[in-house]
């Protein structure tokens, strides 16, 4: 999996592009962990994502607790329809925030 | 009658028949299943010696037809054999094909040979065919034709090489009654078939061929309706099998969802299915199995005529339902593997856990 990640003051995009499994979640839950506290809007741009797992919706959830101690807010852009049905099968897209 | 010890038989560096050990008695029927190319034709041809094995042991009656004193053509004599393709003498008529055999093997009478003949032709519903050239027959008379000349040699025991494969399907049933009788008539035979149904009804037996042994054998009430092994019941139910082993969770993922996604395209599963697939499997792995087991062998399947996509895994370790487990941690795979399956059984065979589930297609 490709992450980048654009700044701008305090809105952080992080562009995810491949598989977000078992395998490449750690390294995205790494870089979320690390974004400086003074961010307090983060978009997640999956419009590249073709596959997640289980292992990627606990990091995407870990960042939305994160985003939500801090006031900030999360936001998950350009999702394709077949990475949609896992967030809507497992009740994600009650919990979180898809523009 | 036969005893058959860790038979082999190569060509060249291709091994066909790797340890095939068997014993069958006078009175069986016996049917032997498999897919193409895994040697049950090369195990009959190899009982009458029509093939030379390249190792193991085959005692007719006691007697070793490998040891130099055996009279292979006297003991060829008490198995008769039936090929896919007739093999009957075009040049004869169909009463000579018959005669041919007793008159200058068993040295009958030609009058003899003659009544034994008719008597044959009879039994197989071709009496009034006697005096026809064979290529005046059907495929499904040439068939019975060439039985009623394997039973002229009065043999104890008949081995049929694929009798039907050649025939047109309307045919295959004159062909099968005529063996049903035989059945019924108490004569031992060995059938190799890809007629499922027939194998199963007249059976007292069904080898199932795989890998170049005999990979199960039994009852065909069982071997039909219950199969021990994944193999025999994903080639009962015409499915295609893709196997990997993942051991500990370092193993080569990216490996195994290529090869996944190669064999679900290969059976013409859309871009969901395959996610699916991939989605169940990496849930089960590494939520719920490696948890509880170091290596795991996972075998999908695809049934081609139903559609239907099935995953089986297989692993040592505690016994108990992975998809029952209440723990918080795996709530989020049970959740995406309860969703994309419509059907789960657990089972513990042994030391070994087996959770088989069916996709929703």
């Amino acid at each position: 999996m490709n992450i980048s990640k654009e700044l701008r003051g305090a809105e952080l995009t992080v562009s995810l592009a491949g598989r977000l499994d078992t395998t490449s979640a750690p390294a995205l839950e790494h870089d979320l962990k690390a974004i400086d506290a003074a961010v307090t809007s983060l978009i997640l741009d999956f419009a590249a994502v073709d596959y997640v797992s289980s292992a990627g919706l606990r990091v995407i959830l870990a960042a939305q607790k994160q985003m939500g101690s801090r006031h900030g807010a999360m936001v998950l852009r350009g999702v394709p329809d077949a990475v949609m049905e896992v967030f809507e099968m497992t009740g994600f897209t009650d919990i979180l925030t898809f523009v | 009658m036969i005893t058959v010890r860790h038979l082999e038989k190569k060509f060249g560096d291709t091994v066909v028949l790797r340890d095939v050990n068997a014993e069958i008695s006078q009175g069986e029927i016996i049917s032997i299943i498999g897919p193409s190319g895994t040697g049950k034709s090369t195990f009959l041809r190899c009982l009458n010696h029509l093939e030379k094995p390249t190792g193991g042991q085959i005692l007719v009656d006691g007697v070793d037809l490998s040891s130099s004193s055996a009279d292979i053509y006297r003991l060829r004599q008490k198995m008769g054999m039936v090929f896919q393709s007739f093999n009957l003498f075009s040049h004869l008529m169909v009463i000579e094909n018959i005669m041919l055999g007793p008159e200058t093997l068993l040295r009958k009478s030609r009058q003899e040979a003659y009544d034994a003949g008719m008597a044959l032709l009879e039994t197989v519903g071709l009496a009034g065919k006697a005096m026809a050239y064979p290529d005046e027959l059907s495929g499904g008379q040439k068939q019975r034709v060439a039985i009623a000349r394997t039973l002229a040699m009065n043999p104890s025991i008949v081995l049929f090489d694929e009798p039907t494969s050649a025939l047109d399907p309307t045919m295959v049933s004159e062909v099968l009654a005529v063996i049903r009788r035989l059945a019924e008539q108490g004569m031992t035979m060995m059938i190799v078939t890809h007629e499922m149904k027939f194998a199963r009804d007249v059976s007292t037996r069904v080898f199932y061929m795989d890998e170049g042994v005999i990979f199960e054998e039994g009852p065909p009430a069982r071997i039909f309706t219950s199969p021990q092994q994944e193999k025999t019941r994903a080639f009962l139910n015409k499915i295609s099998l893709y196997r990997f082993t993942a051991t500990g969770r370092d193993f080569d993922v990216f490996r195994l969802n290529a090869e996944l996604e190669e064999f679900c395209q290969r059976h013409l599963l859309n871009r969901k299915q395959v996610r699916n697939v991939q989605l169940v499997v990496e849930e089960m792995l590494f939520q719920l199995l490696f948890p509880r087991a170091e290596s795991v062998e996972i075998a999908v399947g695809c049934s081609d005529e139903q559609g239907d996509t099935e995953l089986l895994f297989d692993y040592a370790g505690a016994a108990g339902d992975p998809l029952a487990d209440t723990a918080a941690a795996t709530e989020l795979p049970r959740l995406i593997i309860s969703r994309l399956t419509r059907d789960a059984d657990y089972s513990r065979s042994g030391e070994r856990n087996k959770l088989r589930l069916k996709l929703k297609s």
